[in-house]
């Protein structure tokens, strides 16, 4: 009986509050990740940057470009400049003119010449408040993409699985090659209501896109079982698993992606 | 015989010219000193950060090691020049906290 009434609990507080998470509403699918970055932009004279991450993070993996490549985990934090782009980090990493992803070039990024030709190539990104048509669109990139739970967000892992997806993890003079990850055990996590199932943390699934490095000792600074009391108020902060999930990865209001031990009859 | 006697010419007034240039001469010594201390902090930067993934599988003696040479290593870093040096420090800055935090988790065990 206890089960069924777990799960009765569990499914009024997922219809309460499907809609609203500590004041936020489901997320809009094709805004979902986007960052604007605006450090140095006004000062420039240009539009800040519209950053899609959902487009990025379907063709390589989180560990390449916050680990390798060096971007921070929270936006606006990195400081990008022109300057730093034209010389080959950060955007320019990829967007150098040179690299290519599948067969087609990637548009390099900054360019400290003011051609028009030029200026309408700095639109591509510096896009915010101008009517800029965009190469690709949510919608029709994420077409045939696997979906999250009512919703129209993709399901990542999913879309991975079944070959859709092929992140990329090493770009070439930039990664280090490193030898195959050795993934520790999944294991689980009390859940702190009686009405919610215990939550099966796989270290396989975050550790293959991020690695290790991401992820310990910032997000997460202790592996030591019961030490880190984790709860829902702080995830929803934007700590712990809220520094992605709620961002970039599927929204804290898909509880049974995480709630997922099966309960004991 | 003259050609050869004229090739000898060139090479000679060529050397003559390079030894006569202590300015040039030691721009070039100069550059290949950078170059090979690009490179040395280059390999050893990527040596000690390629072994992040395995990290739980090091002794706490080989932990305590990188730990060592993420901090030998950070000075010649500190010295290049932006946006490498920015770059690359938060790199080896990375690769230092796994290795310092497993050493810690497996020291408190």
């Amino acid at each position: 009986m206890r089960p069924l009434v777990r799960w009765a609990v569990m499914s009024c507080f997922i219809l309460a509050f499907a809609g609203d998470v500590n004041g936020r509403s489901v997320p809009i699918s094709h805004e979902y990740g986007r960052v604007i970055i605006r450090n140095f932009s006004d000062q420039a004279g240009m539009a800040p940057v519209w950053f899609d991450h959902w487009l990025h993070r379907a063709r390589y993996t989180c560990r390449l470009c916050h680990v390798d490549i060096g971007f921070a985990m929270e936006a606006n934090a990195t400081k990008i400049k022109a300057d730093t782009n034209t010389k080959g980090f950060y955007c320019g990493a990829c967007h150098n003119g040179t690299r290519v992803y599948g067969r087609k070039e990637i548009f390099p990024s900054c360019s400290l010449s003011s051609t028009p030709e030029e200026s309408a190539r700095c639109n591509r990104c510096h896009s915010v408040g101008k009517n800029v048509q965009k190469e690709y669109d949510y919608a029709s990139f994420t077409e045939k993409l696997p979906k999250q739970n009512l919703s129209d967000l993709v399901d990542w892992e999913a879309a991975e699985a079944t070959g859709l997806i092929r992140p990329i993890d090493f770009l070439p003079g930039v990664s280090i090659q490193r030898p195959p990850l050795n993934v520790q055990k999944d294991f689980s996590i009390a859940s702190k209501g009686f009405w919610m199932p215990d939550i099966i943390f796989s270290h396989k699934k975050h550790a293959l896109w991020n690695g290790c490095e991401l992820c310990h000792p910032d997000i997460f600074p202790s592996v030591k079982k019961g030490t880190a009391k984790y709860s829902m108020l702080e995830i929803s902060s934007e700590q712990y698993c809220g520094l992605c999930h709620d961002h970039v990865a599927f929204p804290l209001t898909d509880c049974q992606k995480c709630h997922s031990k099966p309960v004991r009859r | 015989m003259k050609m050869f006697a004229m090739i000898t010419a060139i090479l000679v007034a060529g050397e003559w010219l390079f030894m006569s240039m202590p300015v040039a001469q030691s721009d070039v010594f100069h550059l290949s000193k950078t170059a090979q201390a690009q490179e040395s902090w280059r390999r050893e930067f990527e040596d000690i950060c390629s072994k992040t993934q395995d990290a739980m599988g090091f002794s706490t003696e080989e932990l305590r090691g990188l730990v060592v040479r993420c901090d030998a290593l950070k000075p010649l870093i500190e010295k290049l020049d932006e946006p490498q040096r920015k770059v690359t420090l938060r790199r080896l800055q990375m690769c230092r906290d796994i290795y310092a935090f497993v050493l810690e988790t497996k020291e408190n065990k």
